[in-house]
């Protein structure tokens, strides 16, 4: 690190007062590394000024305490699941966020000085924007080399002479930083495509204030709140349409992305409905969000996906993840996209090179804090000179590729220094060198003892009035190695939430307050979009297909574990079948002349409950339900997602790998009580909107099917009705207390299946299920001045009436379960039925018409 | 020389289609060669929203969307064009290859600057070392740049053979290179990217030909297609074109209707639908010559 033009606020701090304090307590090991500036201490057992408080403040935890509280704040990081890697992936498992115990402590008064020059940046970035989508004078003059347009993979034609509101096209911005041994702070990067992080530096903070309140609150910390309540605002603001009440969504890339977590986190704080391409309708040159309700107009984007990939017709034609026509509603002025259609293009890092002329030269001034060191390899002189000098410096691409950025310049680097010279002599405009950056450390909670961590920082800008407005705050990273920073969040090795210390006390501000405005009520939800519908209905199937097989698994795990031989009890082949019909074990276990020759039971069924593989194990279902309910979480409630989080940690085979019988029966009692306090928290929590039918829907429909396979795998094959196999029905079907309360021991029949059939007072009876998709069916958003039924409302009307008109007393006289069987028939009624009604139901609300297709083009010969 | 050009291009889909989005490169271009007289644009079914627009390029884009269910989909262009003979190019008083190459690169006035970008790969057309090689031939030292390039077009259609089958619209141009098969989009991305190693500026044409039709016969119609060439940046000439597929300089014979970096900045119909199941299309192209 060379440059004089640095600031350096460091110094600043210091040499106010060096009083020995905060060295004692945890702190009292911690020796910061030579050569490196420390953030909090200027010299073993001497910490800064503004780390004083906060160190005197800690030293008042005593060690065990703190080692508790940090217990508990990591098990929040765990239960808010709160993870940085794709879900879709079913080999890459979601890693756990690394959240520091010690957030990173800055003055406010440095902050000032850091903030006014990452303003500038953004200023100037947006400045560049501007021009190179519109009059393109900066290639003109000479001020940027054309080919940093023209060799850009990033530059779209059809993005050039959109016209967007005041000229903003960068409202979002963010720049990792880094300190030198010097203390004068480095940009390392520029993030303007769709920055990430703000999600993880709201989550942190959330860990760590709860964790440490009382500091917290005594070192007048500035909150980030602001930060969000100006994103709203200008969010709001660029509705072109609709000023008073526009639609605002977050467009995600999906859940299969990195970003799936904070895309739902940030939607669901900031209020907005978290949206896929497939939501998207175009109509009339306007964005449409497809709703049970119908079409709704939208009106603001908040972006994450690449600009290239969000409308297929005059973008990149693969991509699914927008919508075609977009592009034309921006041109038309219907929809505002923040940040603009192709703000990614100044994030390269070939623009850093360029950074310093074009302040000097657009802003009249030179940049507060500078870049690192960037050459482009495109001007012969300066490719001369890197080459010369290839030992010293970080190659990386000169054009950024989102996502592939690191490991590209990871690679390169790691190649032999002649067959890297070759590689940039090939294609000089495609290169950049950087110098190589040495970064300040903090003190971090390692393994029970605080040790120096390398820091860079992610700070957060949006665009407000006519400049940029800073969260007071920011996504530290951190890691041991002394090596070259990770190119974004996801790669770093942990974080640390960031405190900015104000001088004065910091007044509490929450995104709740609206002030001035009278809020409009409101009660609804038909804004579900189809998309959520459809992913609250699989939450519900799967929910409810995860209790049925656990309780037959009970059932038959119990039996397996009793003292009465196997032989006597008659049930078991009954309860075999079952657990076959749901696909859980292979149907052989239920033939005679074939279950003699698989592997006894009682020693597979372990390995069948966690069995991956097979896509109807309790597991797979397990599985499924949390990826259902992972896509949904912005509709369901914390505790809600905390239940399901249990289950996915708890149901699983112990470390060693090995599950006996008994502890089988342990896990499946747990998550029997886990599924019941989530439907539960469904019950009694989520407000009757259509999210909430949808869910129950899916459960409704799902129960059905199991008490149906249920009955049927009860009484075909079976001799003669006896009372062990009708106790084993009703424990199945959770109907066993009041049996007993109403009937006592005594089991027949025909009492059997009016309670698990045909009693409506039974929330467990098939009668019931029925009678709630009645009335669900009933209530979806429908023309009303239409004047017949509906599909599915006749279906549904159709089962139900089915199951009232039996007679329990002609369906027990129990013949074979043959044809003609009227409890056979009716079962098979249903059993047709139901599926046809989920079908209707999903073709008229749920169902995408499929993927966009491109049109064919001839070519010309 | 006058003519009358209607293209039609139909859709039939095997299921409904219930929206879909489109836009066209259909509108002759204008300019000082060639006026735009008359053009029209019918699509069926009717579509509830469309417009017209420039393009990066300055060619003409009409975009329309059809929002009622249909089966189908036709689009037909109609046009009256006059194209006036061109300024004959005297090829050896071109300016030597590589001084120009080295202004396109280092003047900034913007037509050079417009020029500079034609000299990047570009999504068809990607850097081939095979084709730079090949280029050199026709490039040695001081070559006035048009010979050069007419060198290189009579190089191309003498080792290339015209093929349909050869190639598709997906063909990489190194494929179509390594089997000298393919047909006129082939030869004019194979000779952009060798213009472009050159350090030459070099664009793709689109547009029609009149094919001239054999003694005492009737014009076929609908025999003619959409065609391709290219057009090469000259200085202050400007840009001159080339075709390599007839191994002619395009004169009152070519009919532009636009241009870009390669077919896909000019494609004529784009378009994005939902639904439809499989889809099927069917091209007719006549170029008539009016008096």
């Amino acid at each position: 690190m060379t440059n004089k033009a640095s600031v350096s606020q460091g110094d600043l701090a210091d040499s106010v007062s060096a009083r020995t304090v905060s060295a004692h307590g945890l702190f009292a090991g911690y020796e910061p590394r030579s050569n490196t500036y420390d953030e909090h201490f200027s010299q073993k057992g001497v910490a800064r000024k503004h780390v004083e408080l906060f160190g005197e403040e800690f030293a008042r935890i005593r060690p065990a305490e703190f080692r508790e509280r940090w217990r508990q704040a990591q098990r929040l990081v765990h239960e808010n699941g709160i993870t940085y890697s794709p879900f879709g992936d079913p080999h890459d498992q979601p890693r756990p966020w690394n959240l520091d115990a010690i957030p990173l402590l800055i003055s406010s008064q440095e902050w000032r000085v850091v903030s006014a020059a990452l303003e500038q940046r953004a200023v100037l970035l947006n400045r560049i924007l501007a021009d190179l989508y519109g009059p393109q004078e900066l290639l003109r003059r000479g001020l940027l080399p054309p080919e940093i347009l023209f060799s850009h993979p990033g530059f779209h034609r059809p993005l050039h002479g959109q016209r967007v509101p005041d000229d903003v096209f960068l409202h979002l911005y963010a720049a990792d930083l880094a300190r030198a041994p010097d203390g004068k702070w480095w940009i390392l990067a520029d993030r303007t495509e769709a920055p990430s992080g703000t999600g993880y530096a709201l989550e942190n903070r959330l860990v760590i204030s709860r964790m440490l309140p009382d500091i917290f609150r005594k070192c007048h910390t500035e909150r980030l709140a602001p930060y969000f309540i100006a994103l709203q605002e200008k969010l709001h603001s660029l509705a072109r349409q609709h000023r008073d009440n526009p639609r605002i969504v977050l467009l995600t890339n999906g859940p299969d992305h990195a970003h799936y977590f904070e895309d739902a986190y940030l939607a669901r704080y900031l209020g907005y409905t978290l949206v896929e391409g497939g939501d998207l309708a175009l109509r009339n040159n306007q964005v449409m969000l497809k709703t049970l309700g119908g079409l709704l107009p939208i009106d603001v984007i908040l972006r994450r996906p690449n600009s290239g990939s969000c409308d297929p017709l005059e973008l990149e034609g693969d991509s699914q993840v927008g919508a075609a026509g977009l592009l034309q509603a921006v041109r038309c002025g219907n929809v505002s996209f923040a940040n603009a259609l192709g703000s990614g293009l100044v994030e390269s890092p070939i623009f850093m090179a360029f950074l310093p002329q074009l302040a000097r030269i657009l802003l009249g001034e030179s940049l507060k804090i500078p870049g690192v060191a960037t050459w482009w390899c495109g001007d012969p002189s300066v490719l001369k000179f890197v080459l010369e000098r290839l030992d010293r410096v970080t190659i990386r691409p000169a054009f950024r590729q989102r996502g592939g950025g690191k490991r590209m310049s990871e690679r390169l680097n790691s190649l032999p220094r002649e067959e890297l010279a070759a590689r940039i002599k090939a294609r000089p405009r495609d290169y950049v060198a950087q110098e190589q950056v040495s970064r300040s450390s903090c003190p971090a909670w390692m393994d029970r003892t605080m040790v120096p961590a390398h820091v860079t920082l992610r700070a957060f800008l949006v665009s407000s009035n006519d400049s940029y407005k800073v969260m007071q705050g920011g996504l530290a990273r951190i890691s041991p190695s002394t090596q070259p920073p990770p190119a974004s969040s996801w790669e770093g090795e942990g974080s640390k939430d960031t405190w900015i210390l104000s001088e004065g006390p910091v007044r509490p501000i929450t995104l709740l307050q609206k002030p001035g405005h009278a809020i409009e009520l409101r009660r609804g939800g038909v804004e579900l979009p189809s998309r959520v519908a459809d992913n609250l209905y699989w939450l519900g199937r799967n929910l409810e297909r995860a209790d049925a097989a656990a309780r037959v698994l009970r059932a038959l795990t119990l039996r397996l574990t009793s003292e009465i031989p196997w032989a006597a009890m008659v049930e078991i082949p009954v309860l075999l079948r079952v657990v076959a019909e749901q696909g859980q074990i292979e149907p052989g276990y239920v033939v005679d002349g074939i279950k003699e020759h698989l592997p006894s039971i009682e020693r597979v069924l372990p390995n069948i409950v966690f069995d991956l593989s097979q896509p109807m194990s309790l597991r797979s279902t397990i599985e499924r339900l949390c990826r259902s309910a992972s896509i949904v979480r912005d509709r369901i409630s914390v505790d809600s997602w905390h239940i399901i989080h249990r289950i996915d940690e708890r149901f699983r085979p112990s470390a060693t790998g090995h599950v006996d019988l008994s502890s089988l029966i342990e896990l499946f009692d747990e998550v029997i009580i886990d599924l019941a306090a989530f439907g539960g928290m469904v019950m009694e929590s989520m407000t009757r909107t259509h999210s909430w039918r949808f869910l129950d829907i899916g459960r409704r429909v799902e129960r059905c099917m199991q008490t149906i396979g249920l009955v049927k795998s009860s009484f075909v094959d079976v001799g003669q009705v006896q009372g062990p196999i009708l106790e084993a029905l009703l424990e199945v079907a959770d109907s066993r207390m009041t049996y007993r309360s109403r009937y006592l021991a005594n089991l027949q029949m025909a009492a059997v299946l009016d309670l698990v059939l045909t009693d409506e007072t039974n929330p467990r009876s098939l009668a019931h299920q029925l009678l709630q998709l009645v009335r669900h069916v009933e209530a979806l958003p429908r023309d009303r001045s239409k004047p017949l039924y509906g599909t599915e409302q006749r279906l549904a009307m159709a089962a139900l009436h089915a199951i009232r008109m039996a007679d329990v007393h002609e369906l027990a006289r129990f013949d074979q379960f043959e044809e003609d069987d009227p409890l056979r028939n009716l079962m098979t009624e249903l059993e047709v039925t139901l599926p046809r009604l989920s079908d209707a139901i999903s073709h008229k609300y749920l169902m995408h018409v499929g993927p966009a297709q491109q049109l064919s083009t001839i070519r010309p010969e | 020389m006058k003519y009358k050009i209607s293209h039609t291009t139909k859709y039939s889909y095997t299921e409904s289609v219930p929206v879909c989005h489109n836009q066209v490169h259909l509108c002759p271009r204008d300019g000082v060669q060639q006026k735009c007289e008359e053009h029209r644009l019918l699509i069926h079914p009717m579509p509830a929203v469309r417009g017209r627009r420039l393009d990066y390029f300055g060619n003409t884009i009409d975009f329309f969307s059809i929002q009622e269910a249909h089966h189908g989909l036709t689009v037909t262009a109609t046009s009256r064009v006059n194209v006036m003979p061109r300024p004959k190019q005297k090829l050896k008083e071109s300016p030597a290859w590589s001084e120009l190459a080295t202004r396109i690169k280092t003047v900034r006035e913007p037509r050079f600057l417009d020029a500079y970008q034609h000299t990047f790969p570009s999504p068809n057309i990607p850097q081939v070392p095979a084709l730079a090689d090949y280029a050199k031939t026709s490039f040695p030292k001081g070559r006035p740049v048009l010979e050069g390039v007419m060198d290189l077009t009579s190089r191309i259609h003498a080792d290339f053979t015209y093929d349909p089958k050869a190639t598709t619209m997906y063909t990489p141009i190194e494929e179509a290179f390594r089997q000298r098969h393919g047909v006129c989009q082939d030869f004019a991305h194979i000779q952009i990217c060798c213009l472009r190693s050159m350090g030459l500026a070099a664009r793709y044409v689109s547009g029609y030909l009149r094919t001239v039709s054999p003694e005492g016969q009737p014009r076929l119609v609908g025999a003619d297609a959409s065609h391709a060439w290219i057009s090469v940046f000259c200085g202050e000439s400007g840009w001159i074109d080339f075709d390599p597929t007839n191994d002619v300089m395009p004169d009152t014979d070519h009919i532009t209707v636009a241009w870009g970096r390669d077919y896909s900045d000019v494609c004529p119909i784009q378009g994005v639908f939902v639904g439809g199941g499989h889809h099927g299309m069917s091209v007719g192209v006549d170029v008539q010559p009016v008096a």
